[in-house]
């Protein structure tokens, strides 16, 4: 195995490093939360660093010929690619490093996809990549909840009810998508054991988001984040609110943000919080009235939303993370 | 920084019984490559069960990764290839269909990525047999395609593969066509090169300027709109050009260091000075072609033979000059394309389309034969050449293209 | 022969619905006296993006061979009537897809007409606008600019006034009467149908001569061709930046020199240095990596790459330290730090005002909350 690269978690927002690796040029949405992601997570990785990045939004909306925002070195990857990529990009580099075709030095390998990509058509590759402990790797899901580049159809991680072009509201059914929120970061954490670290993160959170990133490439072997990116178009908001829908996901308690590090797992800031009772949640309804694409909802659906929230604080084994019961005997 | 091992197997010259899917794994020995992935189908597999073990006795350095998928397995050649690395995989039937979309945009990319194609009729139904469907499906995307006939064959092109691929001025995919079972499984003497021979004859790979490397910072493959993709397919046609010099230049090399190949990279010739009927075909469709015609030789008729090994390039001029001699070409598809011109098969199409432009055009006729990996016998061959002897005699071609060795009842 | 050709220069998201009513009620309208027509928006537009700007097309012919010699290209190559659903776009605009900015007037045809809904007065409009060789109407449709958002539609009947306002100043396309029926039978109220009659009765045109208005020559770009492309789909990447405009101290990030992005925006923040406490927060949730740090450690929003999303000011703990004004306000893309340490007093005075000016309107991007735009519409028909 390749050394990692001496990256200290940051104490304080006022240590994220200046440097900047993705700057201006793309193209994408005002207030794009995603387009914040990608920038936070190539600050807290430095320069030294290769991004490889699946079809989305990322892909489209940021690099368009001839233009990049990316001061880093990055590459396209397929849709589905974004495990493969990691995987390719770092055993390249490890087999020509082994090998003296390459001078040793180790490199940050990052490959991002978006819910699409990962959630949906990615998640073979990704389950094949967090397999592989040799290679040094982290994959960060950006989840905007929906297709966005094509035009915001319903992807597994679209929340239920949600109006997307694939999901709209109409005469005979209000509520065309009835699959409730992919757990994407717990099922890949549970079920690749080796794995050293799995974390959720949400770029309102800026310095955790950071330090999340460096924890991911620093602690060996392939590791895996998923953040939740507000989508002002896709989520029909004005775009000055990503920010603070970003809290306000958390706050209700739909979010939770926390990590895994070696199998032991921490919730984080507001999550944490909430999981103690220091702080009470928000009602769903709060998060879910600022968006459009819940406009045609009643006041069942948002029941339908809360109950599944109290639920899975309430009564999952690890609330808010694992929808698993304890059995009767 | 670059260097090429010496390979401790390979410190001399020596001669094995092998199959061309285990030649070719000594060839990704001999050619020291980084990254090979794997992904089980028949029959192609096989390349890979040799590399593994090669790399488990201590043999051989390279990154041996077990993929979950046909698609993962070229994608992750296609990104380790980005960032430096030599790379090899392989796939067979609907294995290399299930990796398409990683398979086109390595091309796209020029990356050049090595890919052994076991041929296998695509499902369903399953069948493990030999069709060319497979590895043609590529003929648009910007690989170079070749069909090998021998297990020596397959190791000497293996090398010559990633010579090419990897020249500067091609930076293009190659796949090594080998017919599934006739060559992925069956044994033949193979000479066996030094490392230092191979050394001499393939330079490291260097990206160069286009390499993925936080020393050379840049973006790769940014989305385009109509502004810009025709300049980029552009630049990969003037690069296929490219590549028939660097094929030309590379072959003599390779002729030079190894002592052993044909006058020409592109075509085999056999026995065609003066051949009224010449057959064309492919692969290991070779062996009993041959055979069928030193017996027609034999008895005095004048048949030839012209496999095709690169299908891309196309030898264009070489087989407007051999094809031009004769009367009628008799040309051979282990493939087919339903509803093509004629209903023939591909090399067919492909061939009539490069003797459109001469003026003494042969009668051409088409025989789909060898599908599913049925065998192509001497007397099918001889059915054939009955059926365009005929035509020569009469003029008239009744039916362009004709399956052979199907039962009809 | 007679084709008129429209286009709705808009918003990307953000008044795409707007955009599309205006171009099909066009294609409805022409169909009521007989003609054809067809309705489309630029591909290259497509996915949109939230505030960058794009473009619907309406094509109105007398027959279906006529129609078909416009619609043998993507983009007309003229327009007889440019309509600009935000006046901060009369500054030009760079698409997502393409390179360059173009003048808003770039298709409007000589004598051709341009519609923009604004509440500036022409002259100030006309300050923005790039100069053209040949004449050409400006009509103004006095109205607050009108946004909403993928899903939920405002309805402020901007599509019905702006449609009025086309009858008069494009007589030969079709009558009002044509189109108020076409609005009719699309299932749109009385009170709608009335304010495209009102905004009939109303309209006014402004000629604007050549040679008047902005002199500034738009950034073109030069495409490349395959052999003076680089290889293997590969671009250079961007620069890593530097010292605060090249200096030892702060930070400034190299920007893109062939999009700037800053044509998407409609409002821009102004920062009141004095009363920053260099939280970091503006610097460090912006996605479009538009802060310079300064060598004092403020932070000064670079206007080439800022595209008004307001995020910077949401975040902003300090009350009115970072606040989105309208982009018409301004006529360049100068550091706002720069002019405040040249002169503190008279930029806190601009910059007050500025501030005092923005908290008077109500301008804003899209949803707030669920019942939000019924408030909107309610409130700007009181004032």
């Amino acid at each position: 195995m390749t050394t990692v690269q001496d990256l200290p978690q940051i104490k304080g927002v006022k240590n994220i490093p200046i440097s900047e690796g993705y700057t201006s040029g793309h193209r994408t949405c005002q207030g794009c939360e995603s387009a914040l992601v990608m920038r936070l997570m190539i600050k807290a990785a430095g320069q030294r660093t290769i991004v490889v990045g699946s079809t989305g939004c990322m892909y489209v909306a940021n690099t368009t010929y001839y233009s990049t925002p990316w001061v880093v070195p990055w590459m396209h990857t397929q849709l589905g690619s974004s495990g493969s990529a990691a995987t390719g990009t770092a055993a390249g580099l490890a087999s020509m490093m082994r090998k003296g075709k390459m001078h040793k030095e180790p490199i940050n390998v990052i490959a991002f996809c978006g819910d699409g990509g990962g959630a949906d058509m990615g998640l073979a590759a990704i389950s094949a990549a967090l397999q592989h402990d040799e290679y040094n790797l982290l994959i960060l899901m950006y989840d905007n909840e929906s297709y966005a580049n094509t035009d915001i159809q319903a992807s597994g991680s679209t929340p239920y009810g949600a109006n997307t072009t694939f999901s709209p509201p109409g005469k005979e059914t209000r509520i065309m998508n009835k699959r409730w929120k992919k757990n994407t970061a717990p099922m890949l954490a549970v079920g690749h054991p080796d794995v050293k670290f799995v974390a959720t993160a949400n770029g309102s959170y800026g310095l955790d988001f950071n330090n999340k990133i460096r924890r991911a490439l620093t602690i060996g072997g392939p590791t895996f984040i998923h953040s939740i990116d507000p989508c002002p178009k896709g989520w029909d908001y004005d775009p000055k609110f990503s920010h603070e829908l970003g809290m306000l996901i958390v706050e209700t308690g739909l979010w939770v943000q926390y990590e895994i590090i070696e199998g032991e797992l921490t919730l984080n800031g507001p999550s944490r919080a909430i999981a103690r009772g220091i702080r009470k949640r928000k009602p769903v309804e709060e998060y879910l009235m600022r968006q459009g694409r819940f406009a045609h909802f009643t006041k069942e659906d948002i029941k339908i939303f809360q109950d599944r929230v109290d639920e899975s604080w309430e009564k999952w084994w690890l609330p808010g993370v694992i929808p698993v019961t304890m059995g009767q005997d | 920084m670059t260097t090429t091992a010496t390979n401790e197997l390979f410190q001399t010259e020596k001669e094995e019984l092998i199959s061309g899917s285990e030649a070719i794994a000594l060839a990704c020995a001999l050619a020291d490559v980084d990254v090979i992935t794997a992904y089980p189908i028949r029959p192609y597999d096989t390349v890979m069960q040799y590399v593994s073990k090669l790399k488990a006795d201590g043999s051989f350095d390279c990154d041996f990764i077990v993929a979950e998928s046909e698609h993962s397995q070229f994608e992750i050649v296609k990104h380790a290839s980005s960032v430096g690395a030599r790379t090899f995989t392989g796939s067979s039937g609907v294995g290399w269909f299930y990796a398409f979309e990683a398979i086109t945009v390595t091309a796209g990319l020029r990356l050049p990525v090595v890919a052994m194609v076991g041929n296998r009729a695509l499902d369903d139904p399953g069948a493990f047999g030999v069709e060319h469907n497979d590895a043609l499906a590529v003929r648009d995307l910007g690989w170079m395609l070749y069909w090998v006939a021998t297990a020596q064959e397959a190791l000497d092109i293996a090398l010559l593969a990633w010579r090419v691929a990897e020249d500067p001025t091609v930076f293009l995919p190659f796949a090594v066509s080998c017919d599934g079972s006739f060559l992925t499984h069956s044994q033949a003497i193979v000479n066996v090169p030094t490392s230092e021979q191979v050394n001499k004859f393939l330079p490291p790979y260097d990206r160069g300027k286009l390499q993925l490397h936080p020393d050379n910072p840049i973006t790769i493959a940014p989305q385009v709109n109509e502004d810009w993709l025709m300049e980029m397919r552009r630049q990969s046609d003037e690069a296929m050009h490219r590549s028939v010099g660097v094929i030309k230049k590379a072959y003599e090399e390779f002729k030079e260091i190894f002592g052993r190949g044909d006058p020409s990279p592109f075509v085999e010739e056999y026995m065609t000075e003066d051949a009224d009927i010449i057959i064309v075909g492919m692969g290991t469709l070779a062996l009993p072609v041959r055979v069928a015609v030193r017996r027609f030789q034999e008895a005095g008729r004048k048949i030839g033979f012209v496999r095709v090994k690169f299908f891309r390039p196309f030898p264009t001029e070489e087989l407007q000059e051999i094809l031009t001699k004769c009367k009628a070409v008799c040309v051979v598809d282990r493939d087919y394309s339903y509803g093509a011109p004629s209903y023939g098969g591909v090399l067919f199409t492909e061939l009539r389309s490069a003797l459109y432009p001469m003026e003494k055009r042969p009668l051409m006729l088409n025989f789909i034969a060898g599908l599913g990996g049925r065998e192509v016998h001497v007397n099918d061959v001889n059915d054939m050449v009955d059926i365009v002897q005929k035509a020569i005699e009469t003029g008239i071609i009744e039916q362009e293209a004709t399956w052979i060795g199907v039962r009809d009842n | 022969m007679s084709t008129v050709a429209v286009e709705v220069v808009y918003r990307g998201i953000f008044q795409r619905t707007l955009a599309r009513n205006i171009v099909r009620s066009i294609v409805f309208a022409a169909r009521k006296e007989g003609k054809i027509g067809t309705a489309f928006g630029r591909y290259g537009d497509s996915p949109e993006r939230n505030g960058i700007p794009a473009k619907q097309f309406a094509v109105v012919a007398d027959d279906a061979e006529e129609l078909e010699e416009v619609l043998a290209r993507y983009e007309p190559t003229e327009v007889d009537v440019t309509i600009n659903v935000d006046d901060t776009m009369c500054k030009g605009i760079e698409s997502w897809a393409w390179y360059g900015l173009q003048p808003i007037n770039q298709l409007t045809k000589p004598n051709g007409t341009l519609i923009v809904t604004s509440r500036q007065d022409a002259d100030s409009l006309v300050e923005d606008i790039h100069q053209k060789d040949t004449p050409f109407d400006l009509s103004i449709i006095k109205s607050t600019v009108s946004f909403s958002g993928l899903w939920v539609y405002k309805d402020d009947h901007t599509d019905a006034r702006i449609l009025g306002t086309l009858c008069n100043v494009c007589p030969q396309l079709f009558s009002i009467d044509s189109m108020l029926q076409a609005l009719d039978e699309q299932g749109n109220g009385e009170t709608k149908l009335a304010s495209a009659q009102k905004a009939y009765d109303v309209a006014t045109i402004r000629t604007v001569e050549p040679g008047e208005g902005n002199s500034e020559v738009p950034y073109k770009f030069e495409l490349l061709g395959w052999q003076t492309m680089e290889e293997g789909l590969v671009i250079r990447a961007q620069g890593k930046g530097g010292g605060f405009r090249g200096g030892d101290e702060g930070f400034q990030p190299d920007r893109n020199e062939v999009f700037k992005k800053y044509s998407t925006r409609s409002m821009r923040p102004v920062i009141n240095f004095e009363t920053c406490i260099k939280c970091t927060l503006c610097w460090l949730q912006c996605p479009d990596t538009c802060f310079d740090i300064t060598p004092d450690g403020l932070y000064d929003a670079n206007m080439e790459s800022c595209c008004g999303c307001g995020v910077c000011e949401a975040v902003c703990p300090v009350p009115d330290c970072v606040t989105m004004v309208s982009e018409a306000d301004f006529n360049d893309n100068s550091s706002q730090w720069e002019a405040w340490q040249e002169d503190k007093p008279s930029y806190q005075q601009w910059m007050t005002a500025l501030v005092d000016k923005q908290k008077a309107e109500t301008r804003t991007h899209g949803f707030h909350h669920v019942g939000g735009y019924t408030e909107e519409i309610a409130a700007s028909e009181d004032a």
